[in-house]
């Protein structure tokens, strides 16, 4: 049975001799959406980190056989048009990036985190952003991340 | 693009087309020595274009890895062009301009777009402050002719030349296509007095900020390059080992998989002296994607022969090797022999005597090696993140007999480079395979081989002997052994002890050596600073106070070592002061808390951390916060100093808690980020607070001195917090994060 999911919204189909590849080398390869950045390949960077159904996974390890009716996110799905998503607009206001080569995938765990909750604590934030950044960026990080939250009005 | 001697004609033409000004700048001395070089001066800067709406296109004149030259290097072009900032349109390419010189040398032709050794500010400010400023004078020469008017009463402001005796004024979109064929004479040219700079010294953000965060394929792993063949390597495990056997048959069966291919073992010479293997004997997998030549190279099922050549390299042995040379009496290469240290030592009221290591550390650059190189009959092109592109070029005609001159290199930005990316290897692969099978070929690195087959910072034992007598030091003998490489000796606290010796000595062991992020600075630091605090504590003196004493009243020491000619201990006073002001230094913690401080010098800049860390009863360490305060001469980007400041200390940290490479039989164990841990969020500290010194001299370099003294001010924090001295690195063998 061919596979069925989406990506960023548009439709895939999958036969069914690709069903072993990564999701990672799916977008990258097939799809040509290199946003998504391979850096271990073992699950331990996140540098590939995209949303399965809103949570944020490491692509690299992610079978797309699995990916049944499932719909993946990507760091070019996030904005709409020009208008960046405001996490990402966080990011620039902080220029958070150095190499940048991390910061697609900080950016799709910090919006996975926020999406969750609103407010996060420096202990949800330290559990939750668990990408290596080899720039060592995470102070920046922590200070976009609470830009957002500060923006973003308390749940009623 | 391609160089040929039509290269200057095509500028000219491609300017007539566009209508608008291309410049291409071409500076005295900078042009093949002739009778009429004078005229062929051209006075065209190939990073800079003016539409007529009075719109700007600029190409970096710098490469990037994080290290932000790509923002910097615009921003000194554009402050003597006296550009509005608002009006430039940033282009992503980076071309290599390369001629050669008068010894047939290869270089580049216009700035110095490699980047490596904290030296890339440096050696671009001239160059590009004078490029801008011949670009604004012809602006003003062609606006002073339509108006009939002497040059002098105008002014350049936000791309437009002002008359300021009347209110007329041109955009300089309007005076591009004919301001550029002009000639100014070069020796009267001014440069701005800094007063004037109205870009330089602002916080600029970082020029490809969006194009970061939105995902676009900045980086050489991200590029398609039309009918590219993707190679993955399966690349020998031990070093110097070559290949047995492998199933061809298995590979090719993987569906897109085209060719499997040898590639040779290579020696060659290498830093800091000797052979060493560049590349490693391995078998390609060349496949219509990666994904296939990595099915590909899963099942060749390689094994391998000879891998006993080097049984005896070992990463632990070679560490304790490293500390029974520091403490040896075998005599070191002397730097420097101040006074006399053994009476010194006689005559001191009390001695301390301790050595501080470090292991091999691994790079790990984010985005792990990859190359792209399209070798043709008499040209090529290679694409890829390197720090230095003419060696790109080189290497191209070093293997394939094609010029220099006729190999288009394509410069990406580098995810990560800390030296790593300034090593030819992962050139040599690609070029040699797209060589041998006459198509493009792109080379991607597994990580596991990307961090095996490293050139590592050496590893290092420093054993410090240290006098004191009346609270003051007496007498210094310092002994650095180390893997490979020098220890440095122009640094404090040399030149404020009378009776100081610092030496090297260097346990040979063929590790694959290259540079890092200023590790050899890294190493000294971390023993001189660590010495200090344990100096003022034996003392029973505040470690802050014991420093400022040192540097004594403020002076200024000539030295020679790379950016630097001078070291000012006033300087250097005034970081540690002002750090541990903002620290609130001598403020009541709460227990189990410690407040820890380092300084270090290195290429002209002076740099001093307060970390702030907590130990509980368990051993467990949280580090908190930390304050830092850089003086780097004319801050250019106060904005994107501080985050090499935050960046560089965090790396520091990194390599003074986790990053260690370890080698068993001549085998690299920590083949990922499973085997070698790297600091993450939760380990960081959560806040950095940096102030900036604003000096008036020559900026230097930023990328590497704050990297320095991270270890020595953790360490020492922690003692402050535990009562635990740490001497070893990496400290996650020793205390709980
Ligand atoms: S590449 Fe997927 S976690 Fe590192
Ligand atoms: S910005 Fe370079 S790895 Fe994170």
């Amino acid at each position: 049975m061919p596979i069925q999911f989406s990506v960023n919204g548009q439709p895939v189909n999958l036969d069914q001799k690709d069903q072993e590849m990564p999701l990672l080398w799916f977008l990258r390869e097939k799809m040509q959406l290199t946003g998504s950045k391979f850096g271990c390949g073992i699950g331990q960077c996140g540098a590939c980190t995209v949303h399965l159904n809103g949570s944020a996974v490491r692509s690299c390890l992610l079978p797309v056989g699995q990916l049944q009716g499932s719909a993946i996110r990507t760091i070019e799905g996030l904005a709409s048009g020009t208008d960046l998503h405001p996490v990402q607009q966080a990011w620039l206001d902080e220029d958070v990036p150095q190499c940048g080569y991390c910061q697609a995938g900080q950016i799709m765990a910090a919006v996975a985190l926020l999406e969750q909750v609103n407010d996060p604590s420096e202990e949800q934030v330290n559990a939750h952003m668990s990408n290596i950044c080899r720039c060592g960026t995470y102070t920046r990080i922590r200070k976009a991340i609470e830009l957002v939250a500060a923006k973003t009005p308390p749940e009623t | 693009m391609i160089q040929d001697p039509k290269r200057r004609e095509f500028l000219k033409v491609s300017a007539i087309v566009s209508s608008s000004m291309l410049i291409s700048i071409l500076l005295p001395g900078q042009v093949r020595g002739s009778a009429n070089a004078k005229a062929e001066l051209s006075q065209w800067c190939v990073y800079v274009h003016i539409h007529s709406d009075n719109s700007v296109s600029m190409q970096s004149p710098i490469m990037e890895m994080g290290q932000f030259m790509r923002t910097a290097g615009p921003m000194i072009l554009a402050d003597e062009m006296d550009l509005d900032w608002s009006l430039i349109q940033f282009d992503t390419t980076m071309p290599t301009f390369l001629r050669r010189d008068e010894q047939n040398n290869i270089v580049y032709a216009h700035a110095q777009i490699g980047t490596g050794g904290s030296q890339t500010l440096k050696n671009n400010w001239s160059y590009l402050r004078t490029a801008g400023a011949i670009v604004r004078q012809m602006l003003i020469e062609e606006a002073a002719a339509r108006w009939g008017c002497e040059a002098a009463r105008l002014t350049a402001k936000n791309s437009r030349i002002i008359d300021s005796q009347s209110s007329r004024q041109f955009s300089y979109g309007e005076l591009a296509q004919q301001a550029s064929t002009r000639r100014v004479d070069l020796s009267q040219l001014k440069l701005k007095h800094p007063s004037q700079f109205s870009i330089i010294g602002s916080s600029k953000a970082s020029i490809d900020g969006r194009d970061i965060v939105t995902g676009k394929p900045l980086f050489g792993i991200d590029e398609n390059y039309p009918n590219a063949l993707h190679a993955v390597i399966d690349r020998a495990p031990a070093m110097g080992a070559r290949i047995a056997s492998y199933n061809r048959e298995a590979a090719l069966a993987i569906p897109g998989v085209k060719q499997i291919v040898e590639t040779p073992h290579h020696s060659g010479p290498h830093w800091p002296g000797g052979e060493t293997q560049i590349c490693a004997a391995g078998v390609a997998v060349l496949a219509d994607s990666h994904w296939a030549a990595l099915q590909g190279k899963a099942a060749l099922a390689t094994t391998w022969t000879d891998a006993n050549r080097y049984a005896g390299l070992n990463s632990a042995a070679h560490r304790t090797a490293l500390n029974a040379l520091a403490q040896s009496s075998n005599p070191g290469k002397r730097h420097r022999d101040d006074g006399n240290v053994e009476q010194a030592f006689e005559q001191a009221e009390q001695v301390l005597e301790h050595t501080y290591e470090r292991a091999l550390l691994s790079h790990a650059c984010m985005e792990p090696l990859n190359c792209i190189a399209d070798v043709q009959k008499h040209h090529a092109v290679v694409v890829v993140g390197h720090q230095w592109p003419h060696q790109v070029a080189l290497e191209v005609e070093q293997l394939t007999g094609i010029d220099a001159l006729r190999v288009e290199v394509r410069n990406k930005r580098m995810g990560g480079g800390f030296g790593r990316k300034g090593e030819t290897d992962f050139l040599r692969e690609a070029i040699w395979l797209s060589h041998k099978v006459g198509q493009p070929v792109k080379v991607l690195w597994t990580r596991e081989n990307d961090m095996q087959r490293d050139y590592f910072a050496p590893a290092a034992a420093v054993k410090i002997k240290a006098g004191l007598k009346q609270g003051r030091i007496q007498g210094w003998h310092m002994r650095q052994a180390q893997t490979g490489g020098e220890a440095e000796s122009h640094g404090f606290p040399a030149h404020l002890i009378s009776d100081c010796r610092i030496e090297s000595l260097t346990a040979n062991h063929p590790f694959p050596l290259g540079a890092w992020r200023g590790p050899g600075q890294m190493q000294q630091a971390f023993a001189v600073e660590s010495m200090l605090d344990e100096l003022a504590y034996a003392k029973g003196s505040d470690p802050l106070t014991f420093r400022l004493a040192l540097m004594g009243p403020a002076k200024i020491y000539p030295i020679n070592f790379w950016a630097a000619n001078e070291i000012d201990s006033g300087r250097m006073a005034n970081c540690y002061r002002l750090a541990a002001k903002m620290a609130g230094w001598g403020r009541t913690l709460k227990n189990g808390q410690g407040l820890g401080i380092a300084g270090h010098f290195t290429f002209g800049t002076y740099v001093a951390f307060v970390l702030q860390v907590q130990v509980d009863k368990n051993r467990k360490l949280q580090l908190q916060k930390a304050w830092g305060v850089i003086d780097c001469g004319l801050a250019v980007n106060p904005n994107h100093i501080r985050a090499q400041m935050e960046g560089g200390f965090i790396d520091g940290l990194n390599a003074a808690l986790f990053n260690q490479v370890t080698v068993q039989d001549s085998i690299v164990a920590t083949t990922n980020f499973d085997r070698l841990r790297w600091m993450r969020m939760q380990e960081a500290p959560t806040q950095i607070e940096i102030d900036i010194i604003q000096g008036t001299q020559s900026p230097t370099g930023v990328g590497e001195p704050p990297v320095a003294p991270a270890p020595a001010a953790l360490a020492n924090a922690i003692y402050a917090a535990s009562g635990l001295r740490l001497r070893r690195m990496p400290f996650a063998e020793h205390i709980n994060i």
